[in-house]
């Protein structure tokens, strides 16, 4: 089956909504999905984007179908202040019905090489420890997991708390 | 005691390289430390920079014996969330040990806080080392939830020649 790898347009908002909560079903998340296309419009398209996006879509069934939105990475670029500038992979996810075509492999050379070209030292991303197949598949490739050599954990402040942290003490 | 908590600018990547080196070796990682001060000054004050940073200044007559005013520091940038959108990501919080326990740490953090939440961002994110049991009562006490134990989050880095290999065709 062929398939093509390309840069996210704003057209692509709506089917990049419907992959995230595709994706967040799997880790059975879907209700904490509250991003909608109007945010993922201004974020990801406005003048300084917040997020960039690579699609992953196949050819429709006859020539006049419109081509099928099966695949995206979403990811950002950070900073680590050891070793400088890091590609971070927010969100990547192929849809089942698509696996096992190298889709998936394919959009994570592409980020690679990209990180290269941009003098990013490594690539970054999360991932829940029980998700065995993603765990196996990352460390095949040479992922190490930096919770579990280094201790590091991963904390976050919700927006009540963050509210509560940006308030100034009564003095 | 009295300290202030600004902006940084291109003039304190000197006291923040300094600095990223004390965390580094309090947090006995020094040797992975490579950036330079001059990687600082164009990575976090060109065009598009690839950080934020806010430092903590105390008076002079309360200047460290080796006449130090610069004691504090955040570094951090926007992110992103699949899941809710903005998002700011603090990538180091360091307090020179003589200025602890004065709340510097907890105003720095602050700050950061309101820059995020002035940019519209839902949530603030940074690592804590599992052994770093004073941070980790601090940051516990300001409301935070640790996602590695909830939610089996792991950091995860492809760097050298992982990233090399990945990359080929």
């Amino acid at each position: 089956m062929d398939y093509k790898l390309r840069k996210a347009e704003p057209k692509d908002v709506s089917d990049i909504l419907r992959l995230v909560k595709e994706l967040a079903k799997y880790e059975e998340m879907e209700h904490q999905v509250t991003l909608t296309e109007k945010e993922l419009l201004e974020d990801g398209f406005g003048d300084t984007p917040f997020y960039h996006c690579i699609i992953a879509e196949i050819q429709g069934e006859s020539s006049s179908d419109d081509p099928k939105v099966v695949g995206f990475a979403m990811y950002y670029f950070t900073y680590d202040p050891w070793v400088g500038k890091q590609l971070y992979l927010e969100e990547f996810y192929v849809m089942d019905e698509y696996r096992g075509l190298g889709i998936g492999s394919e959009i994570l050379r592409h980020l690679s090489d990209l990180a290269m070209k941009t003098r990013c030292t490594g690539m970054m991303f999360v991932v829940a420890e029980n998700n065995e197949p993603s765990v196996q598949f990352y460390k095949r490739r040479g992922a190490e997991d930096l919770s579990q050599e280094e201790g590091w954990r991963l904390f976050r402040f919700d927006k009540d708390s963050l509210v509560k942290m940006a308030t100034p003490a009564e003095e | 005691m009295d300290f202030s908590i600004r902006a940084a600018n291109v003039e304190d990547c000197k006291d923040i390289a300094r600095m990223i080196m004390e965390l580094a070796e309090y947090e006995k990682m020094a040797d992975q430390v490579k950036v330079t001060q001059r990687d600082l000054e164009q990575d976090g004050f060109s065009k598009n920079p690839f950080f934020h940073g806010i430092v903590a200044e105390v008076p002079e007559q309360h200047r460290t014996k080796e006449g130090h005013t610069k004691i504090g520091y955040a570094l951090y940038f926007y992110s992103y969330s699949s899941w809710i959108g903005r998002a700011v990501y603090m990538e180091d919080l360091y307090v020179m040990p003589e200025f602890r326990g004065k709340g510097i740490g907890k105003a720095l953090m602050s700050k950061v806080a309101q820059l995020g939440l002035a940019a519209g961002c839902h949530q603030l994110n940074f690592t804590v080392l599992d052994w770093n049991k004073s941070s980790l009562d601090f940051y516990v006490s300001q409301g935070c939830v640790d996602v590695t134990a909830s939610m089996g989050y792991h950091c995860m880095r492809c760097e050298g020649e992982a990233l090399q290999n990945l990359a080929q065709p």
